[in-house]
């Protein structure tokens, strides 16, 4: 028996006036996965948030959090739900320790497990020896985890992240992502970004939303191989010392190799192959590169990336270009 | 019940904080010193503090816009409103909460004017009770003018136009209406049915009229009704607002 998903959008609409910002969208995110929603700017991922934590209402369409609508049972949804709005806002007069009390009375916590709560989210999010400090006093790094940190606070089911690790420098990235991943299995993570990297590393499941539909769903290595097969497909690049024109025509005679173009050539060529390349073909490049007496110093795939992908189908005209 | 005492709370902790809380109480005392020691504390009067209450509203309908515009302005300004709508609270306890705040610090700016009947109390015997029905009065009336003030806080992110359009309706209730009202009962050799019509309502709807009973010492239900409906009608349209921003 199949668990129901946490969070469900059915044909989730949101117009202002004539425009639809969001348009007919419907999409699953299943129990204790970490799922990315992936967008261009202006493509309908905070207003789809929004929606799904009961911000604004939808247009037309219904969703679902943790079993309740969002319309309908608005307040068992967010008693249900840790949100981190994008720009983290805070009240700056106040002290860390007083903000998450303050927002842990607002979910009608009691005083013992606020306390407890407080501890143990400020250790997750390495704002312990910050937390007599007031919130203006705190670098943007800081205030974001303080934003997760009270988005964790009464241990929701369902977290919302819009933006967690826009505007941390990279250690902080790092650890927050390591946070995020970490999350799943306990918690359902619906994740909004632009960083495609991030998605990778952390979620198990991506959506794709460009110009309020949905353009793509699936997990990121169900995507790249979406990618491989629509467009210039898995591309080799190869860094081999030896003479240009020679090494272009020998890789170019192999079988199986579409394209071969020497890309740069100083005293090193880079080289880059088109078509069907597969782990028994790299070996074979690799023989012949040998055996002809030519150093291999690289040899990478490049292209079936979930970056292409989401170039491709966010704006078709510029991957054609390309 | 606990989470609208929560959201009080942090409410007048926000309104200590900002300098503009205090800028408020300094000029509320300044003024009501000056109402003390010209009209009350004069040698040879009556201990009677009844004159510093009756023109209180003079200065609370320009310092209480001031008090009450940030209380939901800058909430949408700063994008915390959208961190207040997701959490698990109803409209109603954001409102109770945003206007008990507002409310508790408009009681601990009143009661700052008890060090004058601490004075007035050192020199002669005022009549406790009547002072007693003032502070009720001015309660009341700050019903009202928090009421409007954060009516208009609600319909706009901008704070000094809530700030304006509180101020302009607090005028218009506390000085305008009764000055036409004056005016026209100065010039009411016309037997027009009317005009005799409107001076009342206009007579009615004034501030003074009421805070003058309480001043007095007179508990009159019939002012106590119109500070309480006034705040109520202000309150339901601060309410229907905020529902209605939701949509859009």
């Amino acid at each position: 028996m199949s668990q129901p998903a946490e969070i469900v959008a059915e044909q989730l609409t949101k117009a202002y006036g004539r425009f639809l910002a969001v348009d007919n969208i419907s999409f699953a995110v299943p129990k204790g996965m970490v799922v990315g929603f992936l967008g261009p700017n202006g493509a309908g991922k905070t207003t789809t948030i929004r929606m799904l934590t009961c911000f604004m209402p939808p247009t037309s369409g219904t969703a679902s959090v943790a079993g309740f609508d969002v319309f309908h049972n608005s307040l068992s949804v967010r008693k249900n739900l840790g949100y981190l709005p994008e720009n983290a806002p805070l009240y700056l007069e106040m002290r860390v320790v007083e903000y998450l009390q303050f927002r842990g009375r607002l979910r009608g916590m009691d005083r013992q497990s606020i306390k407890k709560r407080i501890d143990e989210v400020t250790e997750l999010c390495w704002l312990s020896d910050r937390k007599r400090w007031p919130i203006s006093k705190l670098s943007k790094g800081y205030r974001q985890r303080l934003g997760i940190a009270d988005a964790l606070l009464h241990n929701p089911p369902v977290l919302v992240l819009d933006e967690p690790t826009v505007g941390l420098d990279p250690s902080q990235i790092r650890e927050t992502r390591k946070l995020i991943a970490n999350l799943a299995g306990l918690h359902t993570v619906l994740l909004s970004t632009h960083i495609l990297s991030e998605v990778e590393l952390v979620c198990q499941k991506v959506i794709i939303i460009g110009r309020g539909k949905i353009l793509a769903q699936g997990s990121p290595e169900e995507l790249k191989q979406q990618c491989a097969q629509r467009g210039p497909g898995a591309r080799l690049m190869l860094e081999i010392r030896g003479p240009a024109d020679q090494i272009r025509s020998a890789l170019a005679a192999l079988p199986g190799v579409d394209q071969a173009k020497v890309v740069s050539d100083n005293a090193v060529c880079t080289v880059e192959l088109a078509g069907k390349i597969d782990g028994a073909m790299r070996e074979q490049i690799a023989a012949l590169v040998q055996q002809r007496g030519w150093a291999l110093r690289e040899m990478r795939s490049a292209g079936a990336s979930l970056e292409e992908f989401f170039v491709q189908i966010t704006d078709p005209g510029a991957a054609a270009a390309a | 019940m606990s989470t609208t005492l929560a959201l009080a709370k942090r409410e007048i902790a926000g309104l200590f904080y900002s300098p503009i809380g205090y800028i408020v109480l300094a000029i509320y005392l300044l003024f009501v010193g000056l109402l003390f020691s010209l009209l009350v504390m004069q040698p040879g009067a009556v201990a009677d503090p009844g004159p510093m209450f009756q023109w209180n509203h003079l200065i609370l309908i320009f310092v209480v816009p001031f008090m009450t515009m940030s209380l939901f302005s800058e909430e949408y300004r700063s994008g915390r409103i959208e961190t207040l709508r997701t959490s698990p609270i109803t409209d109603f306890q954001l409102l109770m909460g945003k206007f008990l705040g507002a409310m508790g610090f408009y009681c601990v700016v009143i009661a700052s004017s008890l060090i004058f009947i601490i004075i007035l109390s050192l020199f002669g015997r005022p009549d406790y009770m009547t002072v007693l029905t003032s502070y009720l009065g001015l309660l009341l009336m700050g019903l009202l003018m928090v009421s409007i003030g954060l009516f208009f806080s609600a319909c706009t992110q901008h704070q000094i136009l809530a700030a304006m359009s509180s101020c302009v309706t607090l005028v218009a209730l506390g000085i305008l209406f009764q000055a036409i009202s004056y005016f026209l009962g100065a010039a009411l050799g016309v037997s027009w049915a009317w005009l005799r019509t409107l001076r009342h309502v206009l007579r009615y709807l004034a501030i003074e009229p009421h805070m003058a009973n309480f001043s007095r010492g007179i508990v009159d239900s019939q002012n106590m009704i119109f500070f309480l409906t006034g705040a109520g009608l202000f309150l339901f349209l601060t309410y229907v607002v905020l529902e209605s921003r939701k949509w859009r």
